[in-house]
């Protein structure tokens, strides 16, 4: 089981932490059991946003795209 | 209020084909007293409602000031114009004042007695004939108790029915009597309203013939809450601060994600955020053991002081985001208290971001005004 762990604070909710959780629910149902989705209220790097969290890594600035690939690549 | 909170409904019915309540309310609450005048204007429409707006804003704006019942009534009566044909004064008046200790005066001026509910009794609040400014008005003082109810009603209630379905109209033993008969299902002021009104617009059989006006006033105790907004501006002081939250007493609320993760730390329980509800425009919400509210920040409050300025929608709303739910919790409150973080966090500065949100203090004074146009008592503490 991957852990996705997803800013949740004011400035990732701006910068598009929603559209995250949107590719993320669009994935096919193989991949997407394979992955628990936590919400975070603050990963600490607010000006970078939208951030994420994956093995203990703050990848920041992340588009859905980007992350959909990271998850494929940790998988 | 320090010990006791008095806490007031209003429900009022407009005379059949006007758009204008002749009848007037005005409550103003400050810690130490709540304030309630009411004013039935002579006639209906326009003229009435005018002449009721100008004597309760005398009223409350000279009690409000500190200036004394005697002078205030004096005012009213020699200010008021007299209808040169019908020789009485343009509007009557209802004053009810109750301090934080439960001490309730009243004043009525050619208005229904007041009606005191207590121990499942209706009664006639105790008054005596007293002569002001050449006015002869009913005034009298008790030191109400806790669970105790006063009812003002304007005559458009004592009427109701006339002519028609009751050929007296209902008449103040008979209200006394509906009231006490119903005192059971009162579990708040809103619900009295909502009841006595109910059956005055039945008896007016949906045509009232008057403008009608319900005040109740509930004496409590208080509901307490304590919102706790943003960082503190020194880190140091953060552990004293979510102490402090910890040890108050009644609701508590943390709205900011730094901020909720500084409340996780300190009190040493687990932070989890709620994914399963969810809002485009409301981040969600989380959990700490003994908080009971935990919400993102900024884009929370504003969104909540927008639920605030339109009571009525939130209070048939089924939402389930962060600013409904803080937006509900607040409502069902007496005494907010809010610590405010001073803090600033630098990428809320940046200019991409919507500049509402820029201005945590802009948003708290939003806040402030929402609960107290609703008749909270809020306390801002910067921290």
């Amino acid at each position: 089981m991957l852990t996705v762990e997803i800013c949740m604070g004011t400035a990732c909710h701006l910068m598009g932490n929603q559209d995250l959780m949107t590719a993320i629910d669009s994935l096919p149902h193989e991949i997407r059991d394979q992955i628990e989705v936590k919400g975070k209220t603050c990963l600490k790097n607010c000006g970078k946003g939208p951030n994420v969290k994956i093995n203990d890594l703050v990848i920041a600035g992340v588009t859905p795209d980007q992350l959909l690939d990271i998850i494929q690549a940790n998988i | 209020m320090k010990n006791l909170h008095a806490e007031v409904s209003v429900a009022q019915l407009c005379k059949n084909g006007e758009e204008l309540c002749g009848d007037k309310v005005e409550i103003s609450h400050s810690r130490e007293q709540v304030t309630v005048v009411l004013s039935d204007g002579l006639g209906s429409g326009v003229k009435a409602n005018i002449l009721a707006t100008l004597t309760t804003k005398i009223a409350s704006s000279m009690l409000g000031r500190g200036i004394s019942m005697d002078d205030v009534v004096d005012t009213i009566a020699r200010t008021l114009p007299v209808c040169r044909e019908r020789k009485i004064a343009y509007a009557t008046f209802h004053i009810l004042t109750v301090t934080s200790d439960g001490l309730a005066t009243v004043i009525e001026f050619d208005c229904p007695k007041t009606l005191l509910l207590r121990a499942g009794r209706a009664i006639p609040f105790p008054t005596d004939e007293r002569i002001i400014g050449g006015k002869t008005v009913q005034a009298g003082q008790l030191a109400l108790q806790e669970g105790d109810m006063v009812v003002l009603v304007s005559d458009g209630i004592i009427h109701a029915g006339i002519g028609g379905l009751l050929p007296l109209g209902w008449g103040w033993k008979e209200i006394a009597n509906h009231l006490e008969l119903e005192m059971p299902t009162f579990s708040n002021s809103d619900k009295l309203c909502q009841s006595l009104l109910g059956c005055c617009e039945g008896y007016y059989l949906g045509k009232p013939g008057d403008d009608s006006t319900v005040v109740a006033l509930k004496l409590r105790k208080p509901r307490q809450l304590t919102l706790m907004v943003g960082p503190p501006s020194d880190t140091s002081r953060d552990e004293a601060i979510v102490l402090d939250l910890i040890s108050r007493p009644g609701v508590k609320v943390v709205s900011g994600g730094t901020t909720a993760n500084i409340v996780s730390r300190v009190a040493a329980k687990a932070l989890k955020v709620d994914l399963t509800y969810h809002d485009s425009l409301i981040p969600p919400i989380g959990y700490i053991e003994g908080i009971d509210l935990v919400t993102e920040g900024v884009l929370t409050l504003n969104a909540a002081v927008e639920r605030l300025e339109s009571p009525r929608i939130l209070k048939s709303s089924n939402r389930k985001d962060g600013a409904t739910l803080l937006a509900k919790i607040l409502m069902d409150t007496d005494h907010v208290d809010i610590l405010a973080g001073g803090a600033v966090n630098p990428a809320h500065q940046n200019p991409l971001l919507p500049a509402q949100m820029n201005i945590k203090f802009q948003v708290l004074s939003r806040l402030r005004n929402a609960l107290e146009s609703l008749g909270k008592i809020v306390a801002i503490e910067w921290v």
